[in-house]
């Protein structure tokens, strides 16, 4: 795992990049001084790429997130004509409890305001579903996190994507050794997959949103707890597996409160107040990562997905909404090498 | 009311058997191998159903593949993590049904003691524990974690291999992969610089692995957060391992039969979950085929 990790995180930009590519992004990255060049790589690389991401404002859990979610919806030109009919999985990140600590998993506020987003625009059904990557034992988080009673209280069902039926999809990405993948019957049965993750910093990926949320997705069952064979085949290039095969619809972040320091798990709470949305994942994640004043290059999951999943450029990503600057807040990094390249910019 | 979960439990997870033997997790799902096994040592030890018992058992057989893997499904011919609750399914059912399972315990066993998980070369920067101990993995060719080693321990004694090498590398796994402040979580203890948390579920299973081990403050520990926690959990797979990790080490609670019956009616409230199921049932067992090992061995070693 530890070594393995630390390749994958030095490694991350070197298996689908040619080395040339490489010395136009990595090597401009990494060295330093040639980052306005990498730059301008990156805006000609995602040449035609355009995606809208919107920042709605949520000063805290108290906000009408129903309410923000649709002017979200109506701001990235969404409407009951995406919507109706549809069968929706909302994959939150909910990856273990403790108590006073809101920080780690999405809050359920905007789960279920998500969820009534959907039904208001006349969505056929709308699941909540989640594959914990340290926990078993999905009914305990759902009790302790509150997010099993909110749930109840807007008559959704929850799927435990770790313990469903699971078969096998050819790997549509190729960035890892991984084929097939395995993925949940549930999943492959909607029409829309929504990533709801947690706006957190990673100690292993730089940043964990709505791409390495989908690491929730595959099933425990095949993978592991931790999914310790994910982290051997390479975080960037899993994930980049994952969302290339699962094709996510949507992403809607919490970033009302997120976490910075020893993410996923252990760092502190970081006050940011906004909901970030949009289409293109890797351009949300993005917009997300300069929301906490990092270098979105910098991430490798991110540098690779641009131009190929999406793009990360600025000049790429349609602001709606609040605009970044007003939201920009500094998210603290464990101070660890592999990491240097996220905080720098 | 007070009520007889455990026959309406058992006639839930009776029915959701599948005709040719087998349980999914969830009803109507395919067969996989966990619930299956699960659900063969609950019926183990209320021997009510011998015919759905003897088809689950001869389900798992049917999966053993010629080294003596188990997958988790007969989809796939791995991970076979699983290997080791097959291998304490059949030997629960030693002297109870018509079909000898000694050869698929023994093909099972032979292949946990070729098996282990990845050594990751030290690295105390970054893990708290010894990333060099040869436990078991959740998937071939991978770090070894607490559950994992914990199904193959028990599985290596229940086939009567408690002195061998492997299974006290694999109970010194356990031990070392125990939080500082008492518990257990799947195996990371410290990681960086925090030391992380500990969780009811995986602590009941460590404790189970260690029942019939000498005292350690480890195992103290565990104890010591365990018996505070339990009493507000009342989801079936944390609360049944941690009454089954406690009643290895001889700790179970007065309270549990309360607990366990709050957390059934719940269960019932809900769909049905094979695994959830007979991980209450075995909980509440008088004799359970999982702890009751554990507790002879404790007795052996005095």
């Amino acid at each position: 795992m530890d070594d393995a990790v630390h390749n994958s995180v030095a490694t991350a930009a070197s298996r689908k990049l040619s080395r040339r590519e490489m010395l136009g992004v990595g090597g401009a990255l990494l060295l330093g001084g040639g980052i306005a060049t990498g730059f301008r790589w990156a805006s000609g690389h995602e040449r035609g790429m355009r995606a809208e991401v919107f920042i709605g404002k949520a000063r805290d859990y108290r906000a009408d997130f129903t309410f923000i979610i649709q002017e979200g919806f109506a701001a990235l030109g969404i409407g009951r004509g995406d919507i109706q009919g549809k069968r929706i999985l909302l994959k939150p990140n909910l990856v273990e409890t403790a108590p006073g600590q809101a920080h780690i998993n999405t809050h359920p506020a905007v789960i279920v305001g998500a969820v009534e987003a959907l039904h208001r625009l006349d969505a056929r059904a709308v699941i909540v579903a989640e594959g914990h990557g340290h926990h078993r034992d999905s009914r305990l988080i759902l009790d302790e996190s509150g997010t099993g009673a909110a749930l109840e209280e807007a008559g959704v069902d929850f799927v435990d994507l770790n313990h469903d039926e699971f078969v096998a999809v050819p790997n549509r990405g190729g960035w890892t050794n991984l084929a097939p993948l395995y993925l949940p019957k549930t999943l492959l049965s909607v029409d829309w997959v929504i990533s709801v993750p947690k706006l957190k910093t990673h100690h292993w990926a730089g940043v964990t949103c709505s791409m390495k949320n989908l690491f929730g997705v595959m099933p425990g069952v095949v993978y592991g707890w931790p999914k310790n064979v994910l982290h051997y085949a390479g975080i960037p290039e899993s994930i980049l597996d994952i969302n290339t095969t699962v094709k996510p619809s949507f992403a809607i972040v919490d970033a009302v409160v997120g976490m910075e320091g020893d993410g996923p798990i252990m760092g502190t709470p970081k006050d940011v107040g906004c909901i970030v949305m949009g289409r293109n994942l890797p351009a949300v994640d993005a917009t997300c990562v300069r929301i906490m004043n990092l270098n979105p290059y910098g991430v490798p999951y991110l540098a690779q997905a641009s131009g190929r999943l999406g793009p990360i450029h600025e000049s790429n990503i349609a602001q709606r909404g609040e605009p970044i600057a007003a939201l920009r807040t500094r998210f603290e990094l464990l101070d660890a090498p592999h990491l240097k390249s996220v905080a720098s910019g | 009311m007070p009520m007889n979960w455990p026959v309406a439990v058992l006639d839930r997870l009776t029915a959701a058997a599948h005709a040719d033997g087998g349980w999914g997790y969830l009803a109507g799902a395919a067969p996989c191998t966990e619930p299956t096994c699960l659900a063969c040592l609950a019926l183990s030890a209320y021997k009510t159903d011998t015919e759905t018992y003897a088809r689950g058992l001869a389900w798992l057989a049917r999966l053993q593949r010629p080294d003596g893997s188990v997958p988790v499904a007969s989809n796939v011919t791995s991970p076979c993590w699983t290997t080791g609750l097959a291998a304490l399914a059949w030997s629960a059912s030693m002297g109870e049904t018509a079909v000898n399972y000694h050869a698929q315990i023994e093909k099972a066993a032979a292949w946990l003691l070729r098996t282990h998980g990845k050594p990751i070369a030290p690295n105390p920067r970054v893990y708290g524990h010894d990333t060099t101990l040869p436990g078991w993995a959740w998937v071939e060719n991978s770090h070894s974690w607490v559950e994992p080693t914990t199904y193959a321990v028990l599985a290596l004694r229940a086939a009567g291999k408690e002195k061998h090498p492997r299974v006290r590398d694999g109970v010194r796994l356990i031990l070392d992969r125990a939080i500082p402040n008492g518990g257990w979580n799947y195996g990371n203890t410290r990681v960086f610089a925090n030391t992380l948390r500990p969780f009811p579920g995986p602590t009941g299973i460590a404790l189970t692995a260690l029942g019939g081990e000498p005292s350690d403050s480890r195992i103290d520990s565990g104890i010591a957060y365990l018996i505070p926690e339990l009493p507000r959990v009342r989801a079936p797979l944390s609360l049944s391992w941690g009454l089954m990790g406690l009643s290895a080490r001889g700790k179970r609670p007065d309270e549990s039969p309360q607990w366990l019956e709050e957390c059934a009616r719940r269960v019932l409230r809900s769909g049905s979950n094979a695994m959830y199921d007979a991980l209450l049932l075995l909980a509440d067992a008088d004799h359970c085929p999982i702890t009751h090992r554990s507790l002879e061995v404790a007795t052996t070693n005095g």
